[in-house]
């Protein structure tokens, strides 16, 4: 078993939100020694389901055992002596990750500039609603409003807009600003190899979803116009065509017709023309992009009953055969069944040690030809590693 | 100081004789810089009325798109071609020392399109210097697609058929801090000198199609032969090894292959999905940490590595609990009321949703958790007989029937600001946001503006623009912001010479056998 590349490094995960503790997962993944410390009636997430079994309870919240798999866990009440009792942790620590606003940083007593001064080497990762400074830094927060307030939501729902925008599924702000705050976390360890010194870091989620409109806020800067929503696919300054085919087994398939891509619109037109459905789509008229763009509606309704008329993940297979960038829609319970995620052993075995037995965790999305990945780790019982 | 100069006073001023712009120089910085580089573009516009002004020197063949002859260079062409060579003998835009944590590692780096290029972006703004590899003849879509301040409201997809590969918002949003050069890989002479610029590398990165740097014979073991213990991340929808290896994704692909589409949407409905190319960006940000923990490891061990990055594993790493619920519990995710649009299942409180606010298209987001969040929400709607509804009298309840409380919420949001109201409800401790506009974002949001996360640099083409920034600030590490991103070619000579080693002479040949082209 090779070295992981964090194998060693000490991270104390003070989260209080799923931000935190994911991003002290990630860095447990690889390797590293992550203390989850825990309030005595378990950290937040312990109390959100779903639940193992469907059975409320510390040891049976599914979002806790996402996002702590791997940890050690400790239990610590901050609020009864502040910060204090945090120093035997902190002491050998080189990071640490906290999820506290201003104003409960200061009712805990916390600075984390304070802590920077006093343990040099530590990495102290804040990773907050809005960021540690601006007029809304107090403001109270959840993942629905963190992706209103910061842009990516008016970019999702659905073509009819007296819908609401609609939120996409999992915590995805706060994914988002995790996915930022471990490169900056990467960027300081690297840093220290060379100083020996840590710092303070300063996430915002707002700000990290701010920075993740893909195309709305360029579109803004640049162009100086407003994007659209639209079903499931690209908000943008006009109405688009929908991209989503439903098939005859009720899934749905996800392809963009360009019709200005002659290599893609001959592999459709033969794959259709092989089914029996090309209709007019052989007349060598619809070879000029000029001629298909003045029919796109013919064109997008043929597309539409010739998908209708097969099973979904065929029409992927197949299309995909073909080199057709086309996706299958799947339902998180299709993909314990994908041919390809099996063949690469994606879902790992993960033993409970309790009623539940092993069961699968998703996996490594990245492999490194240097070392294997550790073999996940249950997350922690709550206070399994609180000194006797 | 006066009216500068403009036209030939000023390339007289500026000891510019001939039409050698190769040779000319700048002042470094300061207003006769801004100045300078004004007049150079106003003359490089009104200088091509013709070809028979443009006749003496080697550095269209460098610059021009054609890489030949001079007539059959548009003068949008000869125009883009004096702008990357006024750029390219910028003193200012040329590299100098930096700041940053990933200072002296130098990246050649294949990657193109959003994806690609936002992870190696990461890499430049920590002080690494990434070199970008482009082909003249297949030109990365960020460069083409009509993101600029000239294209208006159209589609992405709407691409003009000429497009200025400098003005491209998106290219230029993805690529700022990097130099960038064109290499010809079908000519044996451009993958010699791209074997050479990755001997003179440590980290190589692409996110082609599979099988592309395979034709180069790019692999490992061949760039390890050229480079102690590289670095080589390769990025692709579906990771290099399994049966679908070869297939084809971009963003929305991936998001739907990987079930992120399908947990998106109001139950019995299609899904909705994502508004944009979220896995792209995720997925570049998750290969961004790849190599930075590679180069972290190699610090420590010495060793390099190959790294493999699939977007659609990314993508599943990324659904969250309801993988565990479908692992753990065996739960099926297809019909009833799954996905729960903006409802929440776990914990069940309610109202949770996004309701209308006065005006078109404008919307608040609220989240009521607690009891104290509910008094508050009913204080500032006014509806104490809210409070005294005994369908709403538990936070279970309020779950339990939120068909019949969110249109009542919905009615008393209706007509209020949405902005006033976010922050009265915040005010009173209420998790409440509007719906905020990337024009919201960029022109209007305080909480953005005092963090600068948006900020702006010159560019050659566009001038002055806003870019995205990292949203973190470091206590001590600096992020420096030094160069806006390169105009197709416009580092070829200043890689020539100082990391190739090509004398120039040696640089003229190889430009007029196009192998810079």
């Amino acid at each position: 078993m090779t070295m992981q590349p964090f194998s060693g490094l000490k991270v104390v995960d003070l989260s209080d939100l799923i931000a935190g503790e994911f991003l002290a997962r990630l860095f447990a993944d690889m390797g590293a020694e992550v203390t989850r410390v825990e309030p005595p009636d378990g950290a937040r997430t312990r109390h959100v389901g779903p639940w193992a079994g469907g059975a409320p309870g510390l040891e049976n919240s599914l979002t806790f055992w996402t996002y702590n798999a791997g940890k050690r866990s400790v239990v610590l009440d901050l609020s009864a002596e502040g910060g204090g009792r945090l120093a035997p942790l902190l002491a050998d620590a080189d990071m640490v990750v906290m999820t506290w606003q201003p104003a409960r940083l200061a009712e805990l007593g916390l600075d984390p500039y304070e802590l920077s001064a006093r343990y040099p080497r530590l990495v102290v990762v804040s990773v907050t609603p809005f960021g540690l400074t601006g007029p809304w830094a107090d403001y109270r927060f959840s993942d629905l409003t963190a992706l209103a307030a910061a842009g990516p939501l008016a970019q999702c729902g659905y073509d009819d807009r007296s819908v609401p925008p609609v939120n996409p599924g999992g915590p995805q702000a706060q994914h988002t600003a995790t996915a930022f705050a471990r490169i900056g976390a990467l960027a300081a360890l690297i840093e220290r190899q060379a100083t020996g010194l840590g710092q303070v870091l300063d996430v915002s989620i707002h700000g990290a979803n701010a920075m993740n409109t893909e195309l709305g806020v360029p579109f803004w800067l640049y162009n100086r116009v407003p994007v659209l929503r639209q079903t499931c696919r690209h908000a943008q300054p006009v109405v688009t065509q929908p991209a989503m085919f439903a098939c005859a087994d009720g899934s749905y398939v996800y392809y963009t017709l360009i019709l200005a891509d002659q290599h893609s619109w001959k592999i459709l037109v033969q794959w259709m023309d092989e089914a029996g459905m090309a209709a007019m789509l052989t007349d060598p008229a619809f070879d000029d992009v000029l001629h298909r763009q003045a029919h796109m509606g013919q064109i997008q309704e043929l597309v539409e009953c010739f998908f209708l008329i097969q099973d979904g993940h065929t029409a992927y297979l197949e299309g995909q055969r073909r080199g057709l960038p086309i996706g299958i829609v799947n339902a998180p319970e299709d993909l314990l069944e994908d041919e390809h995620l099996k063949a690469r052993g994606f879902f790992v075995p993960v033993d409970t040690e309790s009623e539940h037995g092993t069961v699968l965790f998703p996996g490594e999305s990245c492999r490194f030809s240097a070392w294997n990945p550790a073999p996940r780790r249950r997350a922690p019982r709550l206070g399994e590693n609180s000194p006797e | 100081m006066g009216v500068p100069p403009t036209g030939l006073p000023f390339i007289k001023q500026f000891g510019f004789e001939k039409l050698g712009l190769a040779r000319l120089t700048l002042p470094t910085h300061g207003p006769e810089r801004i100045a300078a580089v004004r007049c150079v573009k106003g003359w490089a516009g009104s200088a091509f009325g013709g070809p028979a002004k443009f006749n003496s020197a080697s550095w269209a063949r460098h610059w021009g798109s054609n890489g030949g002859v001079m007539t059959d260079i548009s003068q949008k062409a000869a125009e883009r071609a004096a702008i990357t060579a006024a750029a390219a003998a910028d003193p200012a835009r040329r590299p100098r020392p930096s700041p940053g944590p990933l200072a002296g590692i130098r990246v050649a780096d294949f990657c193109w399109m959003g994806v690609g290029a936002i992870a190696t972006r990461m890499l430049a703004d920590l002080g690494a210097q990434v070199i970008r590899i482009e082909d003249r003849k297949r030109l990365d879509m960020p460069r083409r697609l009509p993101i600029n301040k000239t294209a208006g409201a159209r589609a992405y997809g709407d691409e003009d058929p000429d497009p200025d590969p400098n003005a491209g918002g998106l290219f230029n949003n993805f690529n700022r801090n990097k130099l960038g050069i064109t290499l010809n890989m079908r000519n044996p002479r451009g993958r010699e000198l791209c074997e050479r610029l990755i001997a003179r590398s440590s980290v190589v990165t692409e996110n082609f199609a599979p099988g592309v740097m395979e034709r180069w014979g790019l692999v490992y073991d061949r760039i390890r032969a050229l480079t102690p213990e590289p670095i080589l991340a390769r990025m692709s929808g579906y990771g290099h090894s399994g049966p679908h290896a070869d297939f084809k994704s971009y963003g929305p692909v991936v998001q739907a292959v990987s079930g992120l589409s399908h947990i998106s949407g109001l139950p019995g409905r299609e899904p909705s999905g994502w508004g944009l190319s979220y896995m792209d960006n995720m997925a570049a940000f998750y290969n961004a940490a790849a190599l930075l923990t590679a180069i972290h490891h190699r610090n420590a061990t010495g060793t390099g590595t190959e790294i493999d990055l699939s977007a659609v594993e990314t993508g599943i790493t990324l659904l969250g609990p309801v993988m565990l619920d479908v692992t753990v519990n065996g739960r099926r995710m297809r019909g009833g009321n799954f996905p729960p649009g903006n409802r929440v299942e776990h914990p069940d409180a309610a109202p949770h949703g996004v309701y209308p606010a006065l005006g078109e298209d404008r919307w608040i987001a609220l989240a009521i958790m607690t009891e104290d969040d509910w008094k508050a929400l009913v204080a500032e709607l006014g509806h104490p007989d809210w409070a005294a509804d005994p369908r709403f009298a538990t936070q279970r309840l309020r779950h339990a029937n939120q068909d019949t409380l969110d249109p009542l919420v919905a009615a008393a949001t209706a007509q209020r600001d949405r902005h006033e109201l976010m922050h009265r409800l915040q005010s009173r401790g209420v998790a409440a946001a509007a719906v905020q506009t990337a024009q919201d974002i960029c022109d209007h949001d305080p909480q953005i503006a005092q963090s600068g996360v948006l900020f702006e640099l010159d560019h050659p083409v566009i001038g002055p623009a806003r870019f995205e920034g990292l949203p973190i600030r470091f206590s001590r590490l600096h992020v420096d912001n030094w160069r806006s991103a390169p105009l197709l070619g416009e580092d070829n000579a200043w890689v020539a010479a100082h990391v190739l080693g090509l004398a120039p002479d040696e640089f003229e040949q190889d430009v007029a056998e196009g192998v810079f082209g």
